[in-house]
């Protein structure tokens, strides 16, 4: 005898529904967020000791020293999200369920940008007010607000490349790699460029996080000219083609 | 019902399917079978959307399978049980699944309960017996209730307790008047479940036809016969077109000729039969035949006690 199940859907909605279920039953990408704000929270702390900044840094920038390495973490968040599918082969499960690949990507982003913006929020406020509340006042304060806000926003949008290039390249450890290189590279090998420095430097997720953060590692020099968030609308970009071209591989690969 | 009209996928230069077209009906179980690299499993990726075929078609009660509005609604299957994460609980992954095709809360513990893992809801999937993964597997196939169901190698990893309980699931599922494709290398497990048979090699068609059919139709078993008067016998059956063969123990082996129609000429000439043993082959048998003599089989149900139709493939 067949039981009878009321009429339902499989959408956008279901999708988000269903990948969020997914994201809080396992243990590791909970703990690779715990382990992102407490080595971020960590350095502040560690900053606001020792007082380890340079004398023209920022109480906004030293709080947010350990945000480069918070960047690494939110990449391999990303990755982890879409080649764990792959690895335990789940991919199969999820694509029967929603054979629409375009939606099953979707929910993916919105559950990974929107958990990821959450975290790195409140993560960089609590690190800039333990940098408020130990460093002393000879340090410039730097203008929190919306820094913040751009701050948690590349983190999220660093999730985001994360989950493209994971997406692409299936296996964790080479989508790993693939971001640090994007995320470190180009700080160091934007100086070499003459003037595409300030499109290659200011390209990483790491100078607009420097620069956001007012911090004096954000060096011309270093970074890039690009301002704050001219910075940071470039990376969105980046990562965006990333995702539509990830999309668009993921449409029509087999599975 | 799932129909496939010259469904066709090559990776690179191998052709791991190739032409296929069948139809498998709702309310019996159809047996797909087929030696390692057959393409069975391909196949069953085609009719779920996981692989994209190079040519032909494939859809599932009339439509593609990415057409599907509520897939797991309208097709359940497992494919392989171990393609879970291990870090979640059996009742997480089925959770997540319901989710996706807005399937009540509910489905999830009565699938739980159906499949016997009530005990071990809460427990992580990585812990697991490959048993009690095949188990979690086909409660998320039933999950949606769904009235086409697609099973790969089921009965793997299984005790005897679950193979049964296997068993007597997918008859009851295809008596609910459920399609019910299952694949497996285990020709007694075959025999005994499925109704009708897919045989697929080198991702060809080999036959499609009923349990019955294949046997009686494919198997070149025949009918072992001894008489003190063979000689005589001899020449009648050969007079009716019978093929001969001797066997070890003295008796000859008729074939293209049924017992009745034998006992039936014997009698008439007043002949003495001492031996009219029917014979039949196993699917087994059968299955061995066809594939590994690499014989190309165009079987649309030859009448019984009548060869069937051979032609030889050079395997191109």
């Amino acid at each position: 005898m067949r039981t009878s199940i009321e009429p339902g859907r499989a959408g956008f909605a279901e999708g988000l529904v269903s990948e969020w279920t997914k994201f809080r039953t396992v243990q590791s990408t909970r703990w690779t967020l715990a382990a992102m704000a407490a080595f971020v929270l960590g350095i502040a702390v560690f900053v606001g000791a020792t007082r380890s900044l340079q004398p023209d840094d920022t109480v906004l920038g030293g709080s947010l020293t350990g945000a480069t390495v918070g960047l690494l973490v939110a990449a391999s968040f990303g990755v982890l999200v879409m080649s764990r599918e792959f690895a335990t082969a789940t991919i199969g499960a999820t694509l029967m369920a929603c054979p629409r690949r375009g939606v099953v990507l979707a929910a993916k982003t919105t559950v990974t940008a929107a958990v990821m913006f959450g975290v790195a929020l409140a993560t960089s406020f609590l690190a800039h007010q333990v940098g408020t509340v130990m460093l002393p006042d000879t340090y410039a304060p730097g203008t929190p607000m919306p820094a913040l806000l751009g701050v948690a926003a590349c983190f999220s949008v660093t999730a985001l490349g994360g989950l493209a290039v994971g997406t692409l390249l299936r296996h964790s450890a080479g989508a790993i790699t693939t971001m640090v290189s994007v995320l470190l590279l180009p700080t160091l090998i934007g100086p070499l460029l003459g003037g595409w420095e300030r499109w290659v430097a200011g390209a990483s997720p790491v100078a607009a996080v420097q620069k956001l953060s007012q911090s004096s590692d954000a060096a011309p020099a270093a970074v890039g000219s690009l301002g704050a968030w001219p910075s940071l609308w470039l990376v969105c970009g980046y990562v965006l083609v990333t995702l539509v071209g990830a999309g668009l591989v993921f449409r029509r690969r087999d599975a | 019902m799932i129909e496939a009209s010259g469904l066709t996928k090559r990776y690179g230069d191998r052709l791991a399917v190739d032409g296929l077209s069948f139809q498998i009906r709702p309310g019996r179980v159809t047996g797909f079978l087929g030696p390692n690299g057959a393409g069975k499993s391909t196949t069953m990726r085609l009719i779920l959307g996981l692989h994209t075929p190079s040519r032909g078609s494939v859809t599932v009660n009339g439509r593609r399978y990415r057409d599907l509005s509520t897939p797991l609604r309208e097709v359940g299957a497992l494919l392989d049980a171990r393609a879970v994460d291990g870090g979640r609980t059996a009742q997480d992954h089925l959770l997540w699944l319901a989710q996706s095709n807005q399937i009540p809360r509910r489905r999830v513990d009565e699938v739980l309960e159906l499949a016997g893992l009530a005990p071990v809801a809460s427990r992580r999937v990585g812990g697991f017996s490959l048993g009690m993964a095949q188990r979690l597997g086909i409660a998320a196939a039933l999950l949606g209730d769904p009235g086409v169901l697609i099973f790969d190698e089921p009965v793997n990893g299984l005790d005897t307790e679950g193979i049964r309980w296997i068993r007597g699931l997918m008859r009851g599922l295809a008596a609910e008047g459920r399609t019910v494709l299952v694949s497996s290398h285990l020709m007694s497990e075959m025999e005994l479940t499925a109704d009708q048979l897919l045989v697929i090699g080198q991702g060809r068609l080999l036959a499609d036809t009923t349990m019955q059919d294949l046997i009686e139709g494919n198997a070149e078993a025949g009918t072992l016969v001894r008489s003190p008067q063979w000689p005589g016998l001899r020449d009648l059956l050969e007079g009716r077109g019978a093929r001969l063969r001797p066997d070890q123990q003295g008796r000859w082996q008729v074939l293209g000729l049924n017992a009745e129609a034998i006992g039936q000429l014997a009698a008439e000439h007043g002949i003495a039969l001492h031996e009219l043993t029917p014979r039949r082959s196993s699917l087994e048998e059968v299955y061995v035949q066809m594939t590994d003599t690499r014989v190309e089989y165009r079987a649309t149900g030859p009448a019984p006690g009548q060869p069937a139709t051979t032609t030889s493939s050079n395997g191109g």
